[in-house]
């Protein structure tokens, strides 16, 4: 920490090469940018520096060096690990004025970017093109595209698309020295030695800052179909993800709890279908002219007489399914205000059945109190486990009960072979159970490559690791 | 009490629609079809009339080509209890369409018949209007609120000033607005069902009518592209763009 005059000092001496509006140090720059989607942690950050060029990214990087300025990357701030949180006197750097899109090759179907694109602006880019930019989640509409690559995020389509990392053809850092790198620019085939790109892909801003990336667009999803199904238990939801996975082109096979479902409901969206079940699944589908509903009425009957879904729609016209969508998309932002306990767990799919049933039995029995929302990108192998605040309870004394849960849990998710975080980073929230998923031996490699691209420690200090 | 319920196959609300090359019309090869929303909603409101006691049977009717019948198929699967097709390949414009469904009135005999105030390709709001003139029969358009009593219907109407109800003698023509209600989604059990119902298949010349277009379209084409807009850093450089550039103050 420093004092008010070194801190006012060391601006000074950024708003030498950036121009002075773009240094803040208001209360209300830093409470904003200083924190992400969580609210774990009280944002107290140095200041907000927005650097609108290459260099200057690359002129603060050497001057945080010389200063030993930590600093944290900053993109649309809708991370749920706090891996964008500021709370120890950092200096924020945000991209949002790096937020060009640069060039567009038909020939490469690719885009290339400054890091703070918003994630929409990309796909309504690609659309506008008649391409498809398939990366995509609830918080499309603020993320950035230098924060979906520092977090290498994942979302709803990753059964058919995979995850950002699959997108990314080149990218554009600036290392925690101060040097610029053009990674792979662009290339599919590039058998030139170690593939650096990939380091920087979900490093959570501990290696460097972003700031421009060119990424792979496919052709738009045919008149999708989306279907929801009622389903009475968990091995359920497996069988009809078998079956359905083997008939259907799909693109998305995600799941909720029905608790889950009435948060949305109470924010105004009406009930799919009049029949209650204790799980639901959201199952999207390449359909042109209707060529698969036959086959997706037949597997519903076939699965109905199995005792698998006890009830279903299927979305007639491209507004339908949005609709639906919104069901499963609105669900962390309607329970956000329970300031939820968030778990991002992932098994490898053959596993999912055994793991639900484990972390469900454990759960009940922890959490007899709360109210424990499960949903999540499924045909992933990824579930999110959401525990719910109960009004009036103390946050700290919340935390600390989830922590403790999170221990057994975690640890029957080791047994599986499991991921402590799915895609939502590790940040400072998952940071004290990262061993679970990573040994020692296997943590050192990660702090040794850090030391390489950041020998100073100044790229997002604390976040990770220690 | 007995409904007519019409339903047309339009490039689906989300689509972005392109003039054809050519310019004589818009592109639909490829494109996302759907239920114009507006008939989503006349049929919804027909079957909560059912539901509620109301009416007997609901009969949906399309117009146009033979892919039509996946429109009247939703209907079906909505709760629709029977279709109707009157099939060809001429483009049909609203007289026309008024006239057809006029001729399968005279056959139907119903209390009720409930279309969508326009389809969201022409936009022409027209048809419902042109079928009460024809028929003579009372017309209540752009109803937000639809309540049927003894022989009468009372519809609510979004009006500049506020709500107008009027109250129709029954048999009459009904339009539906955007807040009348939120259509159902179809249930998959019910596609099954909706299979099995009955759908009959007409050609104008059975009807009697003449479905020849009245009118010729000229050319189809797109808006001008709008510039992208700028961002100015005063208020005084904005004041002066407007005055001096934009002329609108
Ligand atoms: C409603 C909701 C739904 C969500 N759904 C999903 C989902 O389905 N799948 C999923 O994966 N995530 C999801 N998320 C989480 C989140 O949106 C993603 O992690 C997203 O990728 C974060 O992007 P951001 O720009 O907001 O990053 P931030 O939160 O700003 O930052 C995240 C991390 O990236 C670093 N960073 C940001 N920009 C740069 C840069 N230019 N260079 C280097 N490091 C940088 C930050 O330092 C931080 O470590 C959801 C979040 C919300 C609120």
């Amino acid at each position: 920490m420093h004092t008010p005059n070194e801190s006012a000092a060391l601006l000074d001496g950024i708003r030498v090469f950036i121009e002075p509006a773009h240094v803040r140090s208001d209360p209300d720059s830093c409470l904003n940018y200083g924190r992400d989607w969580t609210r774990l942690y009280t944002p107290n950050p140095l200041a907000v520096v927005l650097p609108g060029t290459v260099e200057q990214v690359q002129q603060l990087v050497r001057y945080a060096n010389e200063h030993r300025l930590a600093l944290v990357p900053s993109g649309g701030r809708t991370g749920l690990s706090g891996a964008a949180v500021a709370c120890r006197g950092e200096l924020v750097v945000s991209l949002e004025r790096m937020s060009r899109i640069l060039d567009f090759d038909p020939t490469d179907r690719s885009v290339t970017c400054q890091a703070g694109v918003v994630t929409e602006a990309v796909q309504n880019f690609a659309r506008d093109h008649g391409l498809y930019y398939p990366v995509d989640f609830a918080s499309r509409g603020s993320s950035q595209i230098g924060g979906n690559i520092a977090t290498n995020a994942g979302g709803i389509k990753v059964i058919r698309y995979g995850l950002t990392r699959d997108w990314v053809t080149g990218l554009k850092v600036v290392t925690g020295c101060g040097d610029l790198l053009d990674l792979n620019r662009g290339l599919i085939k590039n058998a030139s030695g170690y593939d650096l790109r990939h380091l920087f892909i979900g490093s959570e801003g501990t290696l460097g800052i972003i700031v421009e990336a060119t990424l792979k667009l496919t052709r738009p999803l045919r008149e999708p179909s989306v279907m929801v199904l009622g389903v009475p238990d968990l091995d359920s939801v497996m069988s009809l993800y078998h079956i359905l996975r083997n008939k259907l082109e799909l693109s998305a096979f995600e799941f909720f709890s029905e608790r889950a479902l009435r948060h949305v409901l109470k924010k105004g969206l009406h009930r799919p279908f009049d029949t209650e079940t204790p799980y639901y699944v959201l199952v999207e589908f390449e359909n042109p002219e209707q060529l698969h509903t036959d086959t997706a009425l037949a597997l519903f009957e076939h699965c109905a007489e199995q005792g698998w879904l006890a009830d279903g729609v299927i979305s007639q016209s491209e507004s339908q399914v949005k609709e639906l969508w919104r069901l499963r998309e609105d669900i962390s932002e309607s329970i956000a205000e329970y300031q939820p306990y968030k778990n991002d767990v992932s098994v490898r799919i053959s596993r999912v059945p055994d793991f639900l049933a484990e972390a469900d039995t454990l759960l009940t029995q922890e959490y007899p109190d709360f109210e424990v929302l499960w949903y999540g990108h499924i045909g992933d192998g990824n579930l999110h486990i959401n525990i719910l605040k109960p009004v009036g309870m103390n946050p700290t004394a919340f935390a600390q009960k989830c922590g403790a849960v999170s221990e057994h849990l975690f640890a029957i998710l080791q047994r599986h072979g499991g991921s402590i975080s799915a895609e939502h980073g590790v940040g400072l929230t998952k940071k004290p159970y990262l061993h679970y998923t990573r040994d020692e031996t296997e943590v050192n490699y990660l702090r040794a490559i850090k030391q390489v691209f950041d020998p100073n420690r100044i790229m997002n200090p604390g976040k990770i690791f220690d | 009490m007995k409904i007519l319920v019409a339903v047309k196959r339009v490039v689906d609300y989300n689509v972005k629609v392109r003039a054809k090359a050519d310019g004589s019309g818009v592109e639909t090869t490829n494109v996302k079809m759907s239920m114009n929303p507006f008939d989503e909603i006349a049929v919804e409101e027909a079957i909560r009339l059912q539901e509620a006691g109301t009416a007997k049977e609901i009969v949906a009717i399309s117009l146009g080509i033979a892919a039509c019948q996946d429109t009247i198929r939703t209907a079906l699967a909505m709760g629709a209890d029977r279709g109707i097709l009157v099939e060809t390949e001429v483009e049909l414009q609203p007289l026309a369409v008024a006239k057809l469904l006029q001729a399968v009135v005279d056959q139907e005999k119903p209390d009720l018949v409930i279309l969508g105030k326009q389809a969201i390709d022409d936009d022409a709001n027209q048809t419902g209007q042109m079928l009460a003139a024809l028929l003579g029969w009372p017309q209540g358009t752009f109803a937000s609120k639809v309540e049927v009593g003894a022989g009468t219907v009372n519809v609510t109407r979004e009006v500049d000033g506020g709500l107008e109800t009027v109250a129709l003698k029954l048999p009459a023509v009904v339009t539906t607005d955007l807040r009348l209600n939120e259509p159902r989604f179809v249930k998959l059990p019910n596609i099954m069902k909706a299979k099995k119902k009955p759908l009959a298949v007409f050609k104008p010349a059975d009807l009697g009518v003449d479905v020849a277009p009245r009118l010729i379209t000229l050319k189809v084409q797109e808006p001008p592209k709008r510039q992208a807009g700028i961002k100015v850093d005063s208020v005084a450089t904005l004041v002066d763009k407007l005055h001096n550039e934009a002329h609108a103050i």
